[in-house]
């Protein structure tokens, strides 16, 4: 009797838990629901409406704006934008493994504060780096000056206006998201693997493709798709640091919606470009939900 | 130096370990030391150059000609910035109040209610964050449009709230999964109501990752600039988009002293965001950061 009397309270307590928590989500859930999801619905409602004689979008079914997608102008553009932001990703991995590696296994007790260092000024104003970036990459800047004094560089040797430079912008801009995740992966590498490696006459390189880079596979994956996200929609870069050869998926956005002002085919190619990464991100959960399946097997 | 660091070693482990030491003394990494070191240096190269020519008492970017505050002072008799620094911080301060109310009752909601709609808020709360800002910006505008709110500072306020709430319901939601419920049911069964025990007992146990994460985005929301870009007036437009107006049309060396005065700021305020769970006596919080 006493056992049935209590566990009926401890049920009344739980579902009338369970009411106070409803209210506690409901407020942030309505608002980014509100904001959030209709505004997207919205981009993608606007992608098949049309516009008036004064260029006001209306809305309505119309797949004018979608079917401009598929003008080579456009296509070249999305191409040229993928293969930067893979680009980007590549390099990304390249400088950020020795980097992270380095801190992960020799920082000792300064690694935090090394990680620290690279985070902190990350986070900073995306827009001053930027710009502080393209005066470090421009022609007198002191990069070339100082590849022009050990001979590296010639007097028409320019890194601006540029597929080269966007892309260095790009990988200054979010090389950070790489360095976190593959940082958080190696710190968690139990380095006696590698030792073992050694250990059973595998020099440093196999030990390296055999051993610490399958084991750091996950961080590497997330770093890419973290990179990837933000270069595939970043605008800043191919604006500071490329020329008119070097627009970017981001820069039709913007000149749509404010100097072109074609609503409808700024949401079509918002829309084409949240696809992309879509398809991207749907890789990546599936090669992360197949990599759980194996460590479970 | 990592290696020792495991209590339970055994004496043989140990021996190893102080050879696998001596081996890996022996060959330093010169080449991963010289690409780290060369890593920084490029990394900090635009800001110091940023800050360097901030003052600089001649107009050029490239050659340093004096140590001079003129730009600074250029930038104080400005009225025009002095007004858009006015707008970003009360867009800051707004937009950190609004998210940080927001994102800590999503979070605890999150944790402790296991409905359908929980999951569901949980799906939607993840989608700021893969998603580009270029399109965020662009969803938020025509939605405002859409609405016929005219953009404006206030606009701006919203959207940045919206994209904020995520961000704080991330960091705040590990702190929530890590307390332990049964301190609340304690207090409970000492005689508090529900209310009593979120209020005594929980949120003051997740003051010190909430303070952070309130000093962080207040730093991110100065900071930001294309959602900015997307859903602001002509009333005194925020910092941030006014100086991506001037960098677009060439240097203008007020935008250095400016620019140097935002990364100090923003990075004072970030390494104080990691400081602050230290001074609860906790583990400094990198994962503030990383969104873990």
């Amino acid at each position: 009797m006493a056992l049935l009397r209590n566990s009926s309270r401890t049920r009344r307590r739980d579902t009338s838990g369970n009411r106070i928590w409803v209210w506690f989500m409901l407020p942030g859930t309505l608002w980014m629901a509100g904001f959030l999801v209709a505004s997207l619905l919205l981009v993608a409602v606007l992608a098949v409406g049309t516009t008036d004689e004064l260029g006001n979008p209306r809305f309505g079914f119309d797949l004018s704006a979608v079917r401009a997608l598929a003008d080579p102008a456009y296509t070249e553009v999305l191409a040229r934008s993928l293969g930067y932001a893979l680009l980007t990703c590549l390099i990304c991995l390249l400088i950020a493994y020795p980097v992270a590696y380095t801190i992960a296994l020799y920082g000792g007790r300064y690694k935090h504060a090394l990680i620290a260092a690279i985070v902190v000024p990350f986070f900073a104003n995306y827009l001053v780096r930027m710009y502080g970036w393209s005066v470090v990459l421009s022609d007198d800047g002191p990069l070339l000056r100082a590849l022009r004094a050990i001979g590296l560089a010639d007097g028409g040797t320019k890194i601006l206006n540029s597929s080269f430079g966007v892309i260095a912008g790009l990988v200054y801009g979010f090389v950070v998201f790489m360095i976190i995740p593959l940082y958080a992966a190696l710190e968690r590498l139990d380095v006696s693997l590698i030792e073992a490696g050694r250990d059973l006459y595998g020099g440093p390189v196999r030990t390296f493709f055999f051993v610490t880079l399958p084991a750091t596979r996950q961080g590497a994956a997330a770093g890419l798709v973290l990179v990837f996200l933000p270069a595939m929609g970043d605008f800043v870069s191919a604006q500071l640091m490329g020329g008119p050869d070097q627009i970017m998926i981001g820069n039709l956005i913007q000149d749509k919606f404010f100097q072109g002002q074609n609503w409808p085919l700024g949401s079509a190619l918002t829309m084409l470009l949240m696809l992309v990464l879509l398809i991207g991100m749907l890789g990546y959960l599936r090669r992360t939900r197949k990599d759980e399946a194996e460590a479970l097997r | 130096m990592t290696l020792v660091s495991t209590p339970t070693a055994t004496a043989p482990a140990r021996e190893s370990a102080r050879t696998a030491k001596r081996r890996r003394g022996r060959r330093r990494p010169r080449v991963l030391i010289a690409i780290t070191t060369l890593f920084f240096a490029l990394l900090y190269l635009p800001i110091a150059v940023v800050a360097l020519f901030s003052f600089n008492s001649q107009k050029s970017l490239t050659v340093f000609d004096g140590f001079s505050l003129r730009w600074y002072r250029a930038f104080a008799h400005d009225d025009v910035l002095i007004a858009s620094l006015g707008t970003s911080l009360r867009i800051s301060l707004v937009a950190m109040a609004g998210s940080v109310l927001l994102g800590v009752a999503l979070a605890l909601g999150l944790v402790r209610c296991r409905t359908r709609l929980g999951s569901l808020a949980g799906l939607i709360m993840l989608v700021p964050l893969i998603t580009p800002e270029i399109v965020t910006g662009v969803a938020s505008m025509l939605l405002f449009k859409g609405l016929g709110i005219p953009l404006s500072t206030f606009t701006v306020m919203l959207a940045e709230i919206t994209f904020s709430i995520s961000y704080v319901t991330v960091v705040l939601r590990s702190r929530v999964a890590a307390l332990n419920p049964e301190v609340e049911e304690a207090a409970m069964d000492l005689g508090a109501t529900r209310w009593q025990a979120v209020r005594l007992v929980t949120l003051p146990a997740l003051l010190p990752a909430a303070l952070a994460s309130a000093v962080l985005i207040f730093a991110l929301v100065f900071d930001d600039f294309v959602l900015a870009y997307f859903t602001t007036g002509v009333d005194p437009q925020p910092l941030s988009v006014r100086i991506y107006s001037a960098i677009r049309f060439g240097v203008q060396p007020t935008i250095n002293a400016v620019g140097t005065l935002m990364l100090a700021g923003s990075i004072a305020l970030i390494a104080l965001a990691l400081f602050i769970p230290r001074l609860f006596g906790r583990r400094g919080g990198l994962d503030l950061l990383s969104g873990e």
